[in-house]
C-alpha cells in the first residue's frame, strides 16, 4: 500500500462527516435521507442505525476480504450486510424492547441503502481492518449529521417542534413534512454545503465521487 | 474462465452463505423464543391497559376485516362482564391501522390504542397522540363520525390527516358495530353513513 502519505483515522472520520458526506456530497442513500427525517427524533436514530451497521459491515468485509473471490464479492457483501441488520432486528427485539419499539422499522430498512455497499466496495474492500473501521464509523457519523440537520429544519418548519417540543404552536410550513418538502430541504442544504466548500475551501474537498 | 474457475467460485460462495446462514440460525434460536414470551407478555400488558379494572380478560372470538384477522375479548369482574375489548383495523392513507377499543356494557368506547401503523410521519401518525386518542372517550356509535374544524361531541380531524383520522374512525366504528351485533343481536344499519 501507499505508505507515502498516511491517512489518519481523524482523517477518515472528517472525510465521512464532510469531503464524501453520503447524503451531501456522494448523493446516495436519498431515499432515506427524505422518507425518514420528519422528525429530528426519526432522523437521529436512523443515524444512530446506520453507524452502527455502517461499522460492523465495513470491519467484517475488511476481515473477510482476503478470502472473497472478487467476482462474487457483491452477493458476499450483501449477505454481510443483511446478516448484521438481522441479528442487530433480532438482538434488539429480544433484549432491548423500548430501543427496539423506537428503531425497530429503520433498522430493517437499511438492508437496501446503497450507502452501506458503496462503503464495503469503495473502501473495506481495500482496506485493513482499523482504517475500515475508521471510516464506518465516518460515514455513519456523516449519515447521521446530515439526516440530524435536514430532520432538524423540516421537523421545525412542518411542525413547529423540535424532538417533539414545541416552539411555535402552529405548523409554519406543512408542506416541508410532505416528500416534497424533503426534495426542497435536501436540495438546499446541499447547496449550501457546496457553497461553504467553494468558497472557503476553493472546491477542493467534493471528492469528485458524485452521481453513484 | 475455466471449469475449474467456476468451482472455486461456486464454493466459495456457498460456503460463506453457509457459514452466514449458520450464524444467523443460531442468533434466531437464541433469541425467537424470548421475543416469542415477550411478545405475548406485552400483548398481555396492552389488553389490561384497555381497562385497568377488569380482573381477567378473556378472548371470546375471532372475527375478519379488510382481509385481516381479528380478536375480541370479554373483560370480567367476578364473574360479572363488565365490557369489551375488540382489536380492529382501519384502512388508512399508507397502511392499515391496528386499533384495539374496550367498550362498556352499553358499547360505549372506553379507550382506544392504536396498536400499529405506517402512516405518513408527522402527519397520519398523529393518531398515535393522546389528544387524538382521548377523542373516542365516551363516544357511541352516533358520535363516531369525523369533522373537519372543531367539534364538541364528534370526532376531529388531524389537520392534513383526514383519511388516518377517518380510518381510525371507521376502524373503531367497525368494532363496536360488531360487537354490538354479536351481543345485541342489533345491527346498526341507520348510522353507517359516514360524514365527510
Amino acid at each position: 500500500m501507499n505508505h507515502e502519505h498516511k491517512i489518519s483515522n481523524w482523517d477518515l472520520i472528517k472525510n465521512g462527516l464532510f469531503g464524501e458526506n453520503t447524503i451531501f456530497r456522494m448523493a446516495i442513500s436519498l431515499c432515506p435521507a427524505i422518507a425518514v427525517t420528519t422528525s429530528l427524533k426519526n432522523g437521529f436514530l436512523m443515524g444512530a442505525a446506520v453507524l452502527f451497521v455502517q461499522t460492523m459491515v465495513n470491519i467484517t468485509v475488511s476481515l473477510l476480504r482476503n478470502f472473497i473471490n472478487p467476482r462474487i464479492r457483491i452477493p458476499v457483501f450483501m449477505l454481510i450486510i443483511s446478516g448484521w441488520v438481522s441479528v442487530t432486528d433480532m438482538t434488539m427485539a429480544a433484549f432491548a424492547r423500548e430501543a427496539y419499539r423506537q428503531m425497530g422499522l429503520y433498522i430493517q430498512l437499511i438492508v437496501a441503502f446503497a450507502s452501506i455497499l458503496a462503503r464495503a466496495e469503495m473502501f473495506a474492500n481495500k482496506n485493513k481492518v482499523v482504517p475500515s473501521m475508521f471510516d464506518g464509523i465516518g460515514m455513519g457519523l456523516g449519515f447521521m449529521f446530515a439526516l440530524v440537520v435536514i430532520s432538524f429544519f423540516r421537523e421545525l418548519l412542518g411542525r413547529g417542534t423540535i424532538w417533539g417540543y414545541e416552539i411555535v404552536a402552529t405548523k409554519p410550513l406543512l408542506i416541508m413534512l410532505l416528500p416534497t418538502g424533503g426534495f426542497f430541504a435536501v436540495g438546499i442544504l446541499m447547496a449550501f454545503f457546496n457553497w461553504i466548500d467553494i468558497r472557503f475551501y476553493g472546491g477542493k474537498g467534493a471528492g469528485g465521487a458524485g452521481g453513484h | 474462465m475455466t471449469g475449474k474457475d467456476i468451482i472455486k467460485i461456486t464454493l466459495n460462495l456457498v460456503i460463506i452463505y453457509a457459514v452466514g446462514g449458520l450464524l444467523l440460525a443460531g442468533v434466531y434460536a437464541k433469541t425467537s423464543p424470548i421475543i416469542f414470551i415477550k411478545n405475548k407478555i406485552e400483548k398481555e400488558q396492552a389488553l389490561k391497559k384497555m381497562m385497568p379494572e377488569a380482573e381477567k380478560i378473556d378472548k371470546v372470538g375471532d372475527w375478519e376485516l379488510w382481509h385481516k384477522h381479528a380478536e375480541y375479548f370479554e373483560a370480567k369482574k367476578g364473574d360479572e362482564v363488565i365490557g369489551y375489548v375488540v382489536e380492529t383495523y382501519g384502512k388508512g392513507y399508507s397502511s392499515y391501522i391496528n386499533i384495539l377499543v374496550s367498550v362498556d356494557t352499553n358499547f360505549i368506547v372506553k379507550k382506544i390504542n392504536v396498536l400499529h401503523h405506517a402512516e405518513t410521519p408527522g402527519l397520519g401518525d398523529e393518531i398515535e397522540t393522546e389528544w387524538f386518542k382521548k377523542q373516542f372517550e365516551g363516544k357511541d356509535l352516533e358520535h363516531l363520525v369525523v369533522i373537519k374544524g372543531e367539534t364538541e361531541d364528534k370526532i376531529q380531524a388531524i389537520t392534513g390527516a383526514t383519511i388516518s383520522t377517518r380510518a381510525v374512525t371507521n376502524g373503531v366504528r367497525d368494532g363496536v358495530a360488531m360487537l354490538m351485533k354479536k351481543y345485541t343481536g342489533e345491527s346498526e344499519e341507520d348510522s353507517e353513513e359516514v360524514a365527510e
